[in-house]
């Protein structure tokens, strides 16, 4: 049983205050993404979980039992970092040795321990290189290692494919995915990419400005996030908002944004209430006739092969629109933007709390 | 053409400091092949060129040579004890301000390079009250703490700009792996400040090698002294050996020669790599 529990957590450096209030749980097993813009306070959050920072105040419990003034190596935590902080004048072998040596354990157990690691991420045949002598996956895959020789409760990983060229990281992605079904070790892992988050978490924490937004699983916060924060913050492209007031009219509703009526299903919300309306790029179509729809004028057409992505002004808002056809349109062309049923979200506009999903 | 020109400019710099820097060494070696007659002739190379003074030095066979062997030993000795006590007073003190970030490391580091405010011979005198105070006066521990004091914190600074280097996160894994701080000491950090840790050594041990005012001072016994101090004795007579003064300086500049010559890689490297920060 590794269960991670967060209370009342707390931090300040020196008369600022960076996380204010935080409280959540990771259950036995579970890969918890950590995600937030820069400076939101995620890396703060797992350095207190690593026994790097102190805690102002608050308590981290493992397991159920409190860590706050407990040294990091009795917490049974590995942790692999941004930069793979491997060490320079080591082998691979014995970089990944290194904590069982500083225990004392016997040799032979170490060299078990190092070569099962190896096999599971192919690091047999660099067990004798240096760091030096390895490209950013290897170190990567090696900064891993080091951390399940350890075969510790907890895997704490801060941003650790930041470093990798983009198709290495979609790559180590799915390795780390692997690797954690595989071993079934609680996870926390911190990231500014929503991508990671969404494709290897079984629940995520979106974290801003050192509170927490949302939890919940991927497609709970994109299907249904609570503001529009994380609205925003889920889904790439992001999703589109436009600012209005609220009408309901005859069983009718619609948000005004300046000359455009966004129409909506009926929902909550007060008429002239200020709102956000919010719609994701996926989630809007090029109307065909007898639509309902919105007039918008092309401004830029980007195929990217699997899609089309296209720029539209509607009023006042330019709109993202995402389609998997290949629409014959050019820039300058008038079009009618439908928004697909069910795909609206409504956000107070003040609060920016989510009055309804529609 | 104007590449030519810079070339030509620093060659007419260059060669004359290099003339300048190189005759005196040439100087050194001429006396000390020369026989007495021949050693102020003033030729550039003597007429009857003889090995006989090293065997003179090497035979301890002049009055003043008469503890030729034992003096060198004594320089030795001291130099490496400097070398090596400098280096673990400054490692550790570098280790403790960079790594571990205690408290007052900064203060302690200015204060320690406050001490040079005050050149190393207005300071002779009270070190040779304060040893005297402890009674060490004529014991060789007397000119190995001074140098030490004298080479300290200038080995702290430049230790300590080189950590500054290192990447903290190598102390945070170590940290996570079970590292208690003396282990991080021991099988990270120092192992990665080898070069400077041998550039900072070096120096130590060629200050304490070089040096004359505190040795001349702290060390009377004449076989207790060290070289350089026995060679001062040589000026005393009328009637000084010249070539032997100069054979033995030629013998006394062989050993930090070969350091550096050994060493010279490391040199360079070690000491800037604490003097820009990146």
């Amino acid at each position: 049983m590794a269960s991670v529990s967060f209370q009342n957590i707390e931090k300040t450096f020196g008369t600022t205050k960076v996380i204010h209030g935080i409280s959540f749980d990771i259950q036995d097993g579970e890969f918890m993404v950590l995600v937030g813009p820069s400076g939101c306070g995620k890396s703060t959050l797992l350095r207190m979980l690593a026994g790097l920072e102190e805690i102002s105040g608050g308590t981290i419990a493992i397991d159920g039992r409190a860590v706050n003034d407990v040294d990091s190596k009795d917490r049974d935590i590995a942790m692999v970092f941004q930069s793979y902080a491997l060490y320079p004048h080591m082998t691979v072998r014995d970089n990944m040795g290194f904590s069982l040596k500083l225990r004392k354990v016997n040799p032979a157990v170490i060299t078990e321990r190092v070569t099962k690691a190896a096999k599971i991420l192919n690091l047999d045949p660099y067990l004798e290189r240096y760091p030096r002598e390895l490209s950013g996956g290897q170190r990567q895959r090696v900064a891993m290692g080091r951390a399940i020789v350890r075969d510790p409760k907890v895997f704490l990983f801060d941003e650790p494919l930041s470093n990798l060229d983009a198709k290495l990281r979609v790559q180590m992605r799915s390795e780390i995915k692997a690797l954690h079904q595989r071993l079934k070790t609680t996870t926390v892992y911190v990231t500014h990419d929503q991508i990671e988050a969404m494709t290897m978490a079984d629940r995520i924490v979106v974290m801003h400005d050192g509170r927490v937004e949302q939890i919940g699983e991927p497609l709970e916060l994109y299907d249904k996030p609570d503001n529009l924060f994380v609205a925003q913050f889920i889904g790439s492209p992001a999703m589109n908002v436009v600012n209005g007031s609220l009408r309901r009219a005859n069983g009718h509703a619609y948000v005004e944004c300046g000359r455009v009526n966004w129409p909506i299903p009926p929902g909550p919300g007060a008429d002239g209430q200020a709102v956000a309306l919010g719609v994701r790029p996926e989630h809007l179509a090029l109307a065909g006739a007898g639509r309902e729809s919105v007039p918008g004028e092309i401004i830029v057409v980007e195929p990217t092969g699997a899609e089309t992505e296209l720029l539209v002004q509607v009023g006042d808002a330019q709109i993202t629109l995402v389609t998997t056809g290949r629409p014959n349109v050019n820039p300058g062309e008038k079009v009618g933007v439908a928004i697909d049923p069910g795909a609206a979200h409504l956000f107070d506009a003040k609060s920016g709390q989510r009055l309804a999903t529609a | 053409m104007k590449r030519a020109l810079t070339e030509a400019r620093l060659l007419l710099i260059g060669i004359p400091v290099a003339i300048w820097t190189l005759l005196p060494i040439y100087h050194l070696f001429l006396f000390s092949i020369s026989t007495k007659d021949e050693a102020f002739s003033g030729r550039l190379w003597p007429e009857h060129p003889t090995l006989r003074n090293f065997s003179i030095v090497f035979h301890q066979e002049h009055y003043f040579l008469n503890h030729f062997w034992e003096q060198l030993w004594n320089s030795l000795v001291i130099a490496v004890a400097v070398g090596f006590l400098t280096l673990f007073i400054a490692a550790s003190a570098a280790f403790a301000i960079s790594r571990l970030k205690t408290r007052g490391g900064r203060a302690i580091l200015n204060c320690a390079l406050l001490t040079y405010f005050i050149p190393a011979a207005f300071l002779a005198v009270p070190m040779y009250k304060a040893m005297g105070t402890y009674g060490l006066l004529n014991h060789q521990s007397a000119l190995i703490l001074a140098m030490v004091t004298i080479a300290a914190p200038y080995a702290i600074w430049v230790l300590k700009q080189a950590s500054d280097k290192l990447p903290y996160e190598l102390d945070e894994a170590a940290k996570i792996d079970g590292a208690s701080p003396l282990q991080l000491f021991r099988l990270v950090y120092l192992p990665l400040m080898a070069p400077s840790l041998v550039a900072v050594g070096t120096y130590a041990l060629l200050l304490a090698w070089n040096e004359y005012l505190y040795a001349f001072l702290l060390l009377s016994k004449d076989t207790n002294i060290t070289l350089p101090v026995a060679l001062g004795h040589f000026l005393s007579a009328d009637d000084s050996p010249w070539e032997l003064l100069m054979t033995t300086g030629l013998i006394y500049a062989l050993p930090p020669a070969a350091i550096y010559y050994t060493f010279k890689r490391y040199m360079v490297s070690g000491l800037t790599s604490g003097a820009v920060k990146s």
